[in-house]
């Protein structure tokens, strides 16, 4: 498309990365059928391509209003946008510049401004969040319907936790909302691995990856969650971690964005770019190992039906589509198939707690194509997913690290 | 030949003039079809001839004049054929009213209507005028699709002087099943089939006897016959032939013949007479006595319509009447074509 | 041209009193992002936006655009590359794309009946569980929707065996611009009356809006599969593609690309086409198993008596959907390569391909600019993409000269200026090569059969004699900028 940025964005940093993924946007349309919120509301400026247009409007120098500011807001950065668009156009990036610069000039007041500087504050912050869900959990009763949906049911109990000790060492990025919301998940992902020799290293210290802040307006915010992150994972680094390990997708995709978002820091560049490389999803170390697993297995093969849920940090953020399904294929899950499998379950985030209303209509879709063929357990791998899909359904919404877990436990 | 079309075009300028109608023929084969037309003959058999062929390019290109027969020949000379199996009706048909007419035969159903096989199309409007719509090739978009329009439309929008029609190979093997079964269960049958992977490309159920035709790869053919089961027919292009140009036993006799374009899954029709069914179930012909009221209720309960095909004594319109919003539109797309109404007045519709 | 405040006012006010608010767009913020399809080289903001969510509000619009003589633009999924939804300034865009749902999937009688938002794919997704599908298949259908795909008659890739849109719709709902329904088509395969169904098909929105389409459902294939080849010469290609023609076989699809396409699409789809071929075919055999067997077996020998230097057959389903990801991504996948592209649809008697591709070649040269060339093999219709930049000024003038050119050629050889994409904005001038004053007059007639004050996407698909006089005073001093009316950028 052709583009004429304004003066003031123009020769930044930001305007010559808008500028070059704007121009690669040849306007074919392909993205709005995959897109969750056109599918759902039918209108250009809730599809990417028509956001794409109205941040070209601001970069071009046109005032926002409130009413870009909505669209913009109504993105759930689940970017399947970009598995489908052939052109190669980097939706995601050229939204975090747009969002700032509208975020700038059409600032938020009253209680939209609240809500995200709350959320920017408390979810990041284990110390907060923690007697505060505690809270939640125990005035579920006394909730309006739509908050109480938010507040997830009491998760599994974790398994003990390994000793470790082993000569192949990962570290552990431990997230800041899912050690509370699911214990369990973390301690299957340490328990799997010590079968596999390997042993996986918590940094105390570590907090939000950044992603809350960063999609909350509040990306300087994010950047110092970042450079504190890498302080603290550094010297882990220097003693040789192999890699640094998520089992939340959403995380992933962030930490994996560190490199090119410190990209102009010369004091972090090159750590964060490290960093960044180190960074990998639980289940391409699983993938690695896995005829090792699958030799385990052999005596305690998985039975009954599951569905996946791929997240979108994993499908299309990370761009591992299909790959933990066959994964789980390969260790001998039956997994059935889902339709529309590429949709956003409408977790995004804080995007269920600030658009309650898109949020809720794609949960209900999800929970639909994923119960569709009655399984015994959705298994998927994003802690914000497994929260928001649980509160819609009795199944278990689980990790499947936990799942391949509970055939090794069986197994001694 | 520029001299017989202007000859034509002057016989239509003259006609608008006078107001006076015009019967457009071509061999007569099927002037019982359709309401009957008013006006002096306009006969264009003498426009024919075949003015390109390229078989590689799978189109054929004629002049309306030219008989059906001899276009059939010329293609089957190359291993090809016209896809909808058009009825002849006789051995006078041409081809300017087997597309005037727009009949379809028995591969209807599997391979499309006359309509799909126009690819363009030369005419002269009601004004006189020489107009070339579509053209030679596979797909075209440019502008309204008048070829299709003309297609049907029984000589009332002009006169049609040449037709490009796409070409299709023949069959490498064709092989025609039958088996007895009662008619509720034949078109259950012709409908699983057509929900099916196979090659079936005509069937027909008359007499308490149902026939299908399988057409492709020997081997494709032979491995469906297994599935399908049932004896096979000898003499089967025979059989299919009489089927398309109504010499079939079950057409013979002087009372009326209904022909009832349906869902191929609409259920028994609740009428006393005859019936044969071709296309899978969406085509029923129905010998009645039934008034033509309650046939073409039945049609349009049935999500179709009801055409008086032979009309054997029978005084009702031959087509089934239009909602008036969608008869408005026939009226004022006729004034387009034929502003002063020469064209076969009355055939389709009284009110045109 | 400066949008009329008072008359938008007016008309939205006249919207709101049947629709909410919030489906009435009128701020330049909102209604820009409308400004084109997917032809963004045209652009014009609309004066208002109509978002209906039902077939009444549909006939609500277009009753009191009617009355208040407000022309009216309709769109789909706005994937169109001819312009063909381009709004017009001081005009409604009427969006059909909240029209979204499938209304009825009739598996015995292998029938869909879904409103004109729901995209092709989706369509084939919801036959799938009863082994049906919906045939035509443009290379947009994962995002394209029925109703444009009726509005343009859109083909696709298997259109040779199995047609274009027209061979695989059975029944229409059509708003008139008075706002009324008429049924076109009906429950069987054919209906009383004209066959005003195959007329309002592919007629650029300029007839009617339709609301509701039934189309035709096909069962799947037992199998299929592809035959890739590649070939040092476009001219041997298409002598290839010749003899499996002449060999009796319809293959369900014949594609061809050429080296700058496949050079555009490979690191996109890792399709595994050769890029140092001049030319590939693909070409693709369905039906039952025995069917295919013996097809792909005769294909694969013709292609290698045709100076083939590489045939690959698909060996599994993934392997065959590969081969075709590419050739689907094709276009965009240009955006690759440069900037901005300008697709053209031209239609030409296969046995001129090689001839065309030179002349394009010499363009090519010519006009300084590059173009990769995308073949419906089978059916003659090409789609050369001429690789411009807009932002490089003069280059959209020259990629225009560039096309009409192709297009002229495709005229000369016997061809057609538009096998799929339609006329829309883009090729109007070039209709007055394709037409005679007496066709085009033949068309306003019909166009003014079903809108006679002209208020259904005046200005597209068939242009106005006044029109062609001007362009050929154009054309003879060619350079001169078309389209005085519209913005530039």
């Amino acid at each position: 498309m052709q583009t004429n940025l304004a003066d003031f964005i123009r020769d930044t940093p930001q305007g010559r990365e808008a500028e070059a993924i704007l121009r690669k946007c040849v306007h074919c349309g392909f993205c709005t059928a995959t897109c969750p919120t056109y599918q759902l509301l039918g209108d250009e400026l809730d599809g990417p391509r028509g956001r794409i247009y109205l941040m070209k409007q601001v970069l071009e120098g046109e005032a926002a209003t409130e009413k870009t500011r909505l669209h913009l807001d109504r993105c759930l950065t689940c970017r399947a946008c970009e598995t489908t668009c052939p052109s190669g156009v980097q939706y995601g990036r050229l939204l975090d510049i747009g969002r700032a610069v509208v975020a700038k000039q059409v600032p938020r007041a009253g209680l939209d401004k609240l809500r995200r500087d709350t959320l920017a504050s408390v979810l990041p912050r284990p110390a907060l969040f923690n007697p505060l869900l505690g809270l939640g959990r125990i005035a579920r009763n006394l909730l309006p319907k739509v908050l109480d949906d938010v507040v997830p049911e009491t998760p599994s109990r974790a398994r003990p936790w390994p000793l470790g000790g082993h000569a192949r060492r990962m570290l552990l990025l431990d997230g800041c909302v899912q050690p509370a919301l699911s214990p369990a998940t973390n301690a299957a992902a340490a328990r799997v691995l010590d079968r596999l020799g390997i042993s996986l290293v918590r940094a105390p210290g570590a907090g939000c990856c950044g992603a809350v802040a960063f999609h909350l307006d509040a990306q300087d915010k994010a950047l110092d969650a970042m450079r504190h992150n890498i302080d603290i994972w550094w010297p882990h680094v220097e003693q040789g971690a192999e890699a640094l390990l998520f089992t939340a997708s959403g995380c992933g995709v962030m930490i994996s964005d560190y490199g090119h978002l410190l990209a102009h820091d010369p004091a972090y560049a090159e750590r964060a770019k490290r960093i960044a490389a180190l960074a990998c999803d639980l289940g391409m170390i699983i993938e690695k190992e896995k005829s090792q697993l699958k030799q385990i297995l052999i005596s305690n093969p998985p039975r009954g039906k599951f569905v996946f849920h791929p997240p979108c940090s994993l499908q299309h953020g990370l761009k591992l589509k299909g790959r933990v399904e066959t994964l789980l294929g390969e260790l001998g899950f039956e997994l059935a198939p889902v339709a529309d499998s590429h949709l956003c379950c409408g977790s995004a985030g804080t995007y269920s707690i600030l658009q309650p209303e898109i949020s809720v209509q794609l949960q209900r879709n999800k929970i639909a194509a994923l119960t569709a063929s009655a399984p015994a357990q959705i298994l998927t791998a994003n802690i914000g997913c497994q929260t928001h899909l649980q509160s819609a359904t009795r199944l278990p919404v689980r990790h499947w690290i936990e799942a391949v877990d509970d055939l090794l436990s069986e197994v001694h | 030949m520029d001299t017989l079309i202007q000859h034509f075009a002057d016989t239509i300028r003259a006609a608008t003039e006078k107001r006076r109608p015009l019967r457009i023929r071509g061999g007569g084969s099927k002037d019982f079809y359709g309401n009957a037309a008013a006006g002096e003959d306009f006969d264009v058999t003498g426009h024919r001839g075949i003015i390109d062929y390229e078989p590689t390019e799978l189109v054929i290109t004629a002049r309306a004049g030219t008989p059906l027969a001899e276009i059939e020949a010329a293609m089957r000379g190359h291993g090809q054929m016209l896809g909808f199996e058009p009825p002849h009706f006789g051995g006078s048909a041409t081809l300017g009213g087997c597309i005037a007419a727009g009949l379809s035969g028995p591969r209807r159903a599997a391979a499309g209507a006359a309509r799909d096989f126009v690819l363009g199309l030369r005419m002269l409007d009601g004004r006189g005028t020489d107009l070339r719509f579509g053209g030679q090739v596979m797909k075209n978009v440019a502008g309204y699709d008048v070829s299709r329009l003309m297609t049907g439309s029984l000589g009332t929008l002009g006169v049609i002087l040449e037709v490009s029609l796409k070409a299709l190979p023949l069959p490498q093997a064709e092989l025609t099943l039958s088996c007895e079964l009662p008619r509720s269960e034949a078109v259950e049958l012709m409908n699983a089939w057509a929900g099916q992977p196979l090659p079936v490309t005509a069937t027909c159920h008359v007499e308490k006897r149902l026939y299908v035709r399988l057409s492709g790869a020997e081997s494709a053919v032979r491995a469906a016959a297994k599935k399908i089961g049932g004896e096979e027919v000898p003499n089967a292009a025979e059989f299919w032939s009489g089927v398309r140009d109504h010499r079939d036993l079950f057409f013979s006799g002087d009372g009326p013949v209904w022909r009832l374009s349906l869902a191929s899954t609409a259920p028994e029709l609740g009428l006393a007479g005859h019936q044969m069914v071709e296309w899978g179930g969406a085509l029923r012909w129905l010998k009645t006595d039934a008034d033509a009221g309650s046939v073409r209720k039945v049609a349009r309960e049935a999500g179709g319509h009801a055409t008086l095909f032979r009309r054997g004594g029978q005084t009702a319109g031959a087509f089934h009447p239009l909602p008036e919003p969608l008869m408005r539109l026939h009226r004022r797309v006729k004034q387009a074509m034929d502003p002063a109404g020469v064209f076969n007045p009355g055939r389709l519709y009284p009110d045109f | 041209m400066p949008v009329d405040l008072e008359r938008q006012r007016a008309v939205c006010a006249a919207l709101r009193a049947f629709m909410p608010a919030r489906n009435v767009l009128f701020e330049r913020e909102d209604v820009t992002p409308y400004e084109c399809d997917g032809l963004s080289a045209y652009r014009q903001p609309p004066m208002v936006v109509a978002l209906p969510e039902n077939e009444s509000q549909v006939c609500e619009i277009l009753e009191t655009c009617h009355a208040m003589r407000v022309p009216v633009v309709a769109r789909g999924a706005g994937t169109g590359l001819s312009g063909g939804a381009l709004p017009l300034g001081n005009g409604v865009l009427l969006s059909l794309a909240k029209l979204k749902n499938i209304l009825a999937i009739d598996a015995p009688a292998r029938t869909a009946r879904v409103q004109p938002g729901v995209r092709n794919l989706a369509i084939s997704e919801a036959a799938a569980p009863h082994g049906l599908y919906y045939a035509p298949d443009p290379s947009s259908q994962i995002a394209c929707s029925i109703g444009g795909n009726v509005a343009e008659n859109s083909g696709g890739v298997h259109c040779l065996k199995y047609g274009l849109t027209v061979h695989n719709i059975l029944k229409l709902r059509v708003a008139t611009i008075e706002g009324e329904i008429v049924e076109l088509g009906g429950g069987g395969l054919d209906a009383a009356g004209y066959d005003l169904m195959a007329l309002l098909t592919g007629s650029e929105g300029l007839l009617g809006v339709v609301t509701e389409i039934t189309v035709k459902l096909l069962p799947r294939p037992e199998c299929a599969q592809v035959v890739l080849a590649a070939f040092d010469d476009v001219g041997a290609a298409g002598e290839a593609v010749a003899n499996v023609i002449a060999a009796g076989i319809i293959p369900a699809g014949m594609e061809m690309m050429d080296q700058p396409a496949t050079l555009a699409v490979e690191p996109f789809v890792n399709a595994g086409y050769p890029t140092d071929a001049a030319g590939i075919l693909l070409c693709e055999s369905d039906g039952t198993r025995e069917e295919v067997a013996d097809e792909i077996a005769r294909i694969e020998k013709i292609m290698q008596d045709s100076g083939a230097h590489l045939v690959r057959v698909s060996r599994d389903e993934a392997e065959r959907l590969k081969f075709w990801a590419g050739r689907k991504a094709a276009f965009p996948a240009v955006g690759r390569l440069s900037p901005d592209y300008y697709c053209m649809d031209g239609t030409i008697p296969r046995r001129r391909l090689a001839e065309v591709l030179r002349g394009i070649a010499a363009m090519e040269k010519n006009y300084g600019l590059r173009c990769a060339n995308v073949f419906h093999a089978g059916d003659g219709n090409l789609h050369p993409l001429i690789l411009y930049d807009a932002n490089d000024p003069g280059q959209l003038q020259r990629a225009e000269l560039f096309g009409a050119e192709i297009l002229k050629l495709c005229i000369d050889v016997g061809g057609t200026i538009t096998g799929e994409h339609g006329v829309g904005v883009e090729k109007i001038d070039s209709m007055c090569v394709q037409f005679g004053a007496a066709e085009l007059e033949a068309l306003h007639a019909l166009k003014r059969a079903f809108d006679e004050h002209e208020l259904l996407n005046p200005g597209k698909a068939v242009p106005t004699l006044h029109r062609c006089a001007e362009f050929g005073r154009m054309h003879v001093h060619s350079g001169a900028e078309k389209f005085p009316e519209l913005p530039r950028f």
